[in-house]
């Protein structure tokens, strides 16, 4: 360890600190006074545009170890889970012969249902191109854009139910904001009963389903849908489903955890719903 | 202060940050290269590399992210300067002094960060964002400058080479 014995002059190097941090404050005042259209938002959505095909290509190098990582960790599996698993596979082996059956009469069902959807709503395919890129935000990358259709503020959705919304949208690459980030509001309803209530997302990415009525009954397992009020999203998208519900004794409605459908880390392709309005919610689902 | 490599390095953090930092995220907690490459220079070169560093890194992170543009910015260029003063005070020779302060520096950062994001409206509930957010990328941004300092050190004080990290690099 070296001590430096002459104290020397800090005066210019604290300046720079000082110009470096009213910069800052400077930057964040002007980000919010702004609007959605101005200099810094478009800056920032050109940086998100520059970033995209980076993005895509470290998505596409590190596919094969994202998959190599999830593989070491199933090698871990006990010899009692080994035993489960295969009398669970004689289970699903008779469970995929009655499915077979229902799945030729549901895609029968199923090009009359899509024949009359795509009169109210049409939607794309985008491929997901990247990750959120710091822990305190939930987004992902698609690789469409304005050139593809998309519009800020559309709905977007998984194999299994909603996922979020495009946020900010250049031309060949749109940021979505998934349902489980903070600013993410959802006007929703319990599917069995009809209970209404708002989906926000939280930083531990978990669901809570608000504004529910201590009177109204909420079981695990009930589905959460999409209530459509608001305008925001299409009614009837699937959510997930309730995982858990308390009732504190003073409380005005009920604590409502729900489990997403999405597992983002496995998604790999994403359907952008063109159809539905352009709008972007800033209200957090109220 | 040495230009060219600390451009170069904080533009390879960058690149770094988009294209590899989100796949080795753990539990959503994304890794950030910027800071590593921040605090590390900021303990080569002195307090005005490090603020300087640190202010052009974290304006870059707050872009590619969706919220506010600047608070980053401004925990970075604290962060940067804060360590080039230890810096000035101390020159680390063995490896346990700088990993303490860059340990102590994630910590700092994501605190500061948190802190930040609340004070302008955008923040979470503070012991949700310590237990889930804070601490673990502060741990985890740790364990990686373990990996990342030495090596960076080197690249960066060629004329002041670190024996003392020939071991741990």
């Amino acid at each position: 360890m070296r001590i430096n014995q002459q104290p020397e002059n800090q005066g210019p190097k604290l300046t720079t600190l000082i110009v470096f941090v009213v910069l800052s404050v400077l930057l964040m005042t002007v980000w919010f006074r702004e609007g959605e259209s101005g200099p810094l938002h478009k800056i920032q959505s050109g940086t998100h545009a520059i970033a995209a095909p980076f993005s895509s290509v470290g998505e596409f190098v590190t596919r094969p170890f994202r998959g190599f990582f999830a593989w070491a960790g199933d090698l871990g599996v006990s010899r009692t889970e080994l035993v489960q698993l295969r009398s669970q596979n004689e289970t699903l082996r008779k469970r995929v012969a009655q499915l077979e059956e229902a799945r030729l009469e549901n895609e029968r069902l199923k090009a009359l249902v899509d024949a009359a959807a795509s009169q109210e709503s049409s939607s794309v395919v985008a491929r997901v191109i990247g990750r959120p890129t710091n822990p305190w935000e939930d987004t992902i990358t698609i690789g469409l854009g304005t050139n593809g259709g998309v519009k800020a503020g559309m709905p977007v959705v998984g194999p299994r139910g909603l996922l979020g919304q495009t946020v900010d949208v250049a031309g060949n690459s749109a940021r979505v904001r998934l349902l489980t980030d903070q600013r993410s509001g959802v006007a929703a309803m319990i599917q069995r009963n009809r209970a209404e209530g708002v989906l926000r997302g939280s930083i531990d990415g978990q669901l809570t389903l608000d504004f529910v009525s201590r009177e109204t009954t909420i079981k695990a397992g009930d589905v959460v849908i999409t209530s459509g009020m608001g305008g925001i999203y299409p009614k009837g998208l699937i959510i997930g489903e309730v995982s858990r519900v308390s009732r504190a004794t003073n409380a005005l409605y009920q604590d409502i955890l729900v489990k997403g459908s999405a597992r983002v880390g496995s998604l790999e392709e994403v359907l952008v719903l063109t159809g539905a309005t352009a709008q972007v919610d800033q209200t957090g689902g109220e | 202060m040495k230009v060219l490599p600390t451009v170069l390095a904080v533009v390879a953090a960058a690149l770094l940050q988009v294209m590899l930092a989100p796949s080795l995220a753990i539990g959503g907690i994304v890794p950030n290269v910027l800071f590593l490459v921040v605090t590390t220079l900021a303990l080569a070169e002195g307090p005005v590399p490090g603020a300087s560093a640190g202010f052009a890194a974290g304006l870059v992170y707050d872009m590619l992210g969706s919220g506010p543009i600047g608070p980053m910015a401004l925990v970075l260029a604290v962060v940067g300067y804060l360590a080039g003063l230890l810096h000035e005070q101390m020159f680390a020779e063995g490896w346990l002094l700088p990993l303490t302060v860059l340990g102590v520096a994630a910590l700092g950062t994501e605190m500061a960060y948190g802190l930040v994001l609340g004070l302008i409206g955008e923040g979470a509930p503070f012991w949700a964002s310590l237990v889930t957010r804070v601490l673990p990328a502060a741990v985890y941004n740790t364990v990686l400058a373990l990996l990342v300092y030495p090596w960076l050190a080197r690249f960066l004080r060629r004329d002041h080479p670190m024996t003392t990290f020939r071991r741990l690099g």
